[in-house]
């Protein structure tokens, strides 16, 4: 039986781990919220009832502090037709948000709900940790709440995302094959089969030889040889730019660049 | 008189070749003979071809019954280490010889350990007490000189990638290469007799050339010996097929630096320079496992162990799900550092 104690042994350590790892990661988020008093939701468009508005600040204040980023909503009428880009940028201008500091982080939704627009813009550190795909990628998963009025729900699934956009690193997002659980375990089975098939495969022994052990080296070699250039072929081929639909991101007349994406709901 | 036999000059027993020392010893006074200076006494005798058809042990008088390839034996009756000189002259006298080094207690213990580590073989396998049979034998091998002139003719690139303005350009640098390379392999080893499994004795290299010793019969004695069943003319074939990947990987690494190559035209012209006809040692052991006969055989001088033992599907299933588990656990690692949920 001792045969079997090593891969048992493994299979234990991996579930300790499993459960120790989650516990170490999220203590880290019972950090001191700051700046209690602070504004963040400008509903002048009165699309939010006073419980959800309470819930979403609350949410809005929980997040960030771990991220060091202001959550932002910003619903108006727009009585004056103004342009949504710059009405986000103008507010982010004139309320120098940013976590901690005047025009810091920040990340802004903005709803015109004269033209039926939406603006996402990232400023500071989110303009990187939040750029115009994934923004793109946030408005994409809110907008069919907005375009049938859910406001609430749409307004936490985006404070939601951005928060959890911003904790991915190296240009990853949650929908990549890496975060599904059916692909880790694909893989992890590709693994173990493949290495497996290795110790079985060895199992009877294997060469050892190769044309070293044979070769004689003092007179094996190349005697002779050439390498005649005779001509150059060159293909083109565009470079695909990515395309953002929603219109990018920009800078204010404040002089603060931001990433953005734009769409209608 | 085709059977020779070592009695030894102190007290008659029937001498052995001792691994441990290289001599010819004598189990019963301890007598030691160092055998590169013992005349070997298949020199001194004159076989006529197929004179023989029966042996008889010089000790005992017993026929000896061996099989047609069979050079050295031991008597069943008295246990003396007999050598059947006429398969051993002419044609069929090797050239050189490696002894073995190891003994048949410590091929013994070699091949238990080796059982013993067996990964994915059953625990009752793993026990290595079904051992039917150990035998050590002498191997006919050729060993060949081969010099080969090799001339490959192609087309190759060289690819290279840059960005201007809004497109990416690939260009293509096309050449025609030629190489010719000389290419010897010395002492290449293919297994000679009928009966061993071709693809065990090649992973049983490498063969310590250091320990080739000039071929005198008392080095067989206490030991099996077979005589070829192939000439060495009969193997060319198997050693150019042998050599083939050798070959190709040395044509490739003197092209190294292309991005492709394609062969228009390659040549090998291989020359035998020399077959030498050399003995090596081999310990064969026949496992009995649930009714199943498993062959392993063992390099005489390195201990190293080939064959294919069972397979235990517990313990396979056990492995691939320890490793998969391992690697998902190595997956989750990685989807948490990218900022991804651990669960
Ligand atoms: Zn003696
Ligand atoms: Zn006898």
């Amino acid at each position: 039986m001792r045969s079997y104690r090593i891969p048992l042994f493994m299979m234990a350590m991996v579930l300790l781990l499993g459960l120790a790892l989650p516990m170490v990661t999220h203590t880290a988020a019972a950090a001191t919220s700051a700046a209690e008093s602070k504004k963040l939701i400008y509903d002048q468009a009165n699309l939010l009832r006073p419980q959800e508005e309470e819930a979403l600040t609350r949410l809005a204040r929980q997040y960030a502090p771990e991220r060091q980023t202001d959550f932002i909503i910003y619903t108006t009428n727009n009585p004056e037709g103004r342009d949504v880009v710059k009405m986000t940028e103008d507010l982010y201008d004139r309320k120098a948000f940013g976590y901690n500091q005047p025009y810091g982080n920040a990340v802004i939704l903005t709803m015109d709900m004269y033209n039926r627009e939406i603006y996402l813009a990232g400023f500071g550190k989110a303009e990187q940790e939040l750029n115009d795909s994934r923004l793109d990628k946030i408005r994409n998963k809110i907008t069919p709440d907005l375009a049938v009025g859910n406001y609430g729900i749409a307004f936490e699934k985006y404070i939601q995302l951005s928060y959890d956009y911003m904790g991915y690193k190296f240009g990853t997002t949650p929908d990549n094959l890496l975060f599904q659980f059916w692909f880790q375990l694909l893989v992890a089975a590709a693994i173990g089969g493949i290495i497996v098939w290795i110790m079985a495969y060895r199992s009877g022994g294997v060469i050892t030889v190769s044309r070293a052990t044979y070769e004689d080296s003092s007179v094996s070699g190349v005697l002779d040889s050439y390498d005649n250039y005779t001509h150059t072929t060159v293909s083109k081929r565009k470079i695909e730019k990515s395309s953002s639909s929603g219109g990018g991101g920009g800078t204010s007349s404040g002089g603060h660049s931001h990433s953005g994406s734009r769409g209608s709901f | 008189m085709p059977v020779i036999d070592y009695k030894c000059p102190n007290c008659g027993s029937s001498m052995m070749f001792d691994s441990a020392t290289g001599a010819l010893s004598c189990p019963s006074c301890g007598r030691q003979d160092n055998i590169e200076q013992l005349p070997d006494p298949l020199k001194k005798q004159v076989f006529t071809e197929n004179e023989v058809q029966q042996y008889h042990c010089p000790s005992c008088g017993a026929d000896i019954v061996t099989e047609p390839e069979t050079s050295a034996t031991t008597c069943s009756f008295c246990g003396s280490a007999v050598v059947l000189g006429d398969r051993l002259v002419g044609d069929l006298a090797p050239d050189t010889v490696i002894p073995f080094a190891i003994s048949k207690a410590q091929a013994e213990e070699a091949f238990r350990k080796w059982c013993r580590n067996g990964l994915l073989t059953p625990a009752g396998f793993m026990s290595a007490d079904r051992i039917k049979s150990m035998t050590g034998i002498y191997v006919p091998f050729w060993l060949y000189e081969l010099h080969n002139l090799v001339e490959v003719y192609g087309k190759a690139t060289r690819v290279r990638s840059y960005t201007q303005g809004d497109y990416q350009y690939t260009e293509t640098q096309h050449y025609d290469v030629y190489r010719k390379l000389r290419l010897d392999y010395v002492n290449l080893p293919l297994d000679a007799s009928e009966k061993m499994n071709d693809e065990l004795m090649d992973k049983l290299e490498p063969f310590p050339y250091e320990q080739l010793k000039e071929f005198k019969t008392p080095y067989l004695a206490g030991y099996i010996a077979e005589k070829y069943s192939y000439d060495d003319e009969q193997l060319v074939p198997r050693a150019k097929e042998k050599t083939q990947p050798y070959i190709d990987s040395s044509v490739s690494q003197s092209l190294s630096g292309y991005s492709s190559v394609s062969y228009t035209d390659k040549q090998v012209d291989t020359t035998v320079r020399r077959a030498d006809y050399a003995l090596l040692p081999v310990w064969l052991v026949n496992y009995d496992f649930k009714q199943k006969n498993y062959m392993f055989a063992m390099n005489g001088q390195t201990g190293k162990v080939v064959g294919k033992p069972p397979l235990s599907k517990g313990k396979i299933t056990a492995w691939f799900a320890g490793i998969t588990a391992a690697a998902l656990l190595g997956m989750k690692f990685i989807s948490w550092a990218l900022g991804g949920d651990f669960l």
